[in-house]
């Protein structure tokens, strides 16, 4: 981040995960956070995070409990205020998931979130550190390029009906670790918990 | 191409007791033998700090009093200093009783909570707080010591506490209640440096589809391989190890990828 700007993150307390790992590393990177509750909370941010851990429908609900979406939509698809989704954040931009059938994601992306296939050599949860192959470029990670970030889940996004999947990863099948759409970034890894890569990821976030 | 491009982990664990110094209560890092003599090291987030920029995958961060973590100021107050210091993966586990505790300690700065007696004496929190957090969240950590007749018995309360349970067929179980990982220890041979026991692991890795962390014994770099290649783990874990000896994650790194095994990158 250049010296001078000033990045206010907001970040979505919608009481679904440990947001205080991902306030840590925005902070550490000289962003100021804060916990946004209200679109007025997201008005005043230059940026905003939305996480997300645990059930796809347990985090739909609270998420539609606080009324946020609206304000998150027209911030992010308008164009005017980057948004980072992360794990099941990122899951909640699409259509669905086979975790919560019946449950309505934002759709923003589109596209069904699946169950990982499994099987010989291929374990359920996807737990640790894997490669995700940038197809095109995104922050300074250029087209063509890897790094590895740490992933943990059950579920994860085939292609995106909406934007473009800018990272993929492989296990046991293909499936997309980075999607891009307008002013959207929806990341299934943790970049938090990403050491290096992590940080290079949240700080390419804050040049957008 | 590989099925999969996921890595095996190097996961440095740390043992935590409470001390009273003064007035206040700390926490101290330790390491253990036989989950029985106590060997003080110092402090908790210094080393987390150092295994970092050694570039461990992942830590585990274990409360061995064994007191109820989720109303443990001590055990807490550390856990948000980790997560304020690293950016890496923490498995917290010691003193997990309830919904409530896994909760609290995912608030605080826990990305997995692991569950060790509780998990049998009351399995269904296993499907209860998977259903709630995600499989990915719920480590099963089993404790085991082979019997007179060679059978792996799960023992609990910081294995002193011996069952009658074998504990291939405990692992299929928790497995099938929805936890999402394993973390195995063999109490014998644990803080020994003679080798981790990778026959019981491949028969537990073979016989779940959840990943299974093995512990207890490194004591030479090999034995990080022997754990991936003979034990079929995940991820190898080793407390004692990497405390004393002139040995860290780097080194064990260069190791297991010298022997054709996949490890992260350097970034």
């Amino acid at each position: 981040m250049s010296a001078g700007t000033h990045r206010v993150v907001g970040l979505v307390d919608y009481k679904a995960g440990n947001v205080q790992s991902i306030e840590n590393s925005f902070s550490h990177v000289g962003a100021e956070v804060v916990r946004v509750k209200t679109a007025d909370d997201i008005a005043r941010c230059t940026h905003v995070v939305l996480p997300g851990v645990g059930a796809f429908g347990f985090c739909a609900e609270k998420l539609a409990a606080t009324s946020l979406a609206p304000a998150l939509a027209a911030g992010a698809l308008a164009r005017q205020r980057p948004l980072l989704a992360i794990c099941v954040g990122m899951q909640l931009l699409a259509d669905g998931s086979d975790e919560s059938p019946g449950v309505a994601g934002l759709g923003w992306v589109g596209g069904q979130v699946k169950r990982f296939a499994g099987g010989p050599g291929v374990r359920v949860p996807h737990v640790g550190w894997n490669t995700v192959r940038f197809a095109h470029g995104w922050g300074d990670f250029p087209a063509g390029s890897s790094a590895d970030f740490y992933f943990d889940h059950s579920f994860a996004y085939g292609v995106p009906r909406l934007g473009r999947a800018v990272g993929l990863c492989q296990h046991g099948q293909e499936f997309s670790a980075v999607i891009q759409r307008d002013n959207i970034t929806a990341v299934q890894f943790h970049p938090e918990k990403s050491q290096t890569a992590g940080l290079r990821m949240i700080e390419g976030f804050l040049r957008q | 191409m590989s099925i999969t491009g996921l890595k095996k982990r190097i996961v440095p664990k740390l043992l935590i007791k409470h001390r009273q110094m003064g007035r206040s209560v700390r926490p101290v890092l330790v390491t253990t033998q036989g989950y029985d003599k106590v060997v003080e090291i110092g402090d908790a987030v210094s080393q987390a700090k150092i295994y970092q920029a050694q570039m461990a995958d992942e830590l585990v961060v274990l409360n061995i009093d064994g007191t109820p973590i989720g109303d443990d100021p001590v055990m807490l107050g550390l856990i948000e200093r980790l997560a304020a210091e690293t950016f890496m993966p923490l498995a917290v586990g010691g003193g997990v009783r309830t919904i409530d505790d896994f909760h609290q300690l995912l608030e605080t700065g826990a990305d997995k909570v692991s569950i060790n007696s509780q998990a049998v004496e009351s399995p269904l929190l296993i499907t209860e707080a998977a259903r709630r957090f995600g499989a990915q969240c719920v480590v099963v950590s089993i404790d085991f010591r082979i019997d007179e007749g060679g059978v792996p018995r799960v023992h609990t309360g910081g294995a002193r506490k011996r069952t009658d349970i074998d504990a291939v067929e405990f692992a299929r179980r928790v497995a099938d209640l929805g936890a999402g990982e394993i973390l195995l220890t063999d109490a014998d041979r644990d803080g020994r440096g003679e080798g981790l026991n990778y026959d019981v692991c491949a028969r537990i890795a073979d016989s779940v589809s959840i990943p299974v962390i093995l512990s207890g014994g490194c004591g030479r770099a090999e034995h990080f391989i022997e754990g991936f290649k003979l034990g079929h783990a995940e991820a190898v874990s080793a407390g004692t190890f990497f405390a004393f000896r002139d040995q860290n994650p780097i080194q064990a790194r260069a190791h297991v990828r010298n022997a054709g095994i996949p490890i992260r990158m350097e970034t």
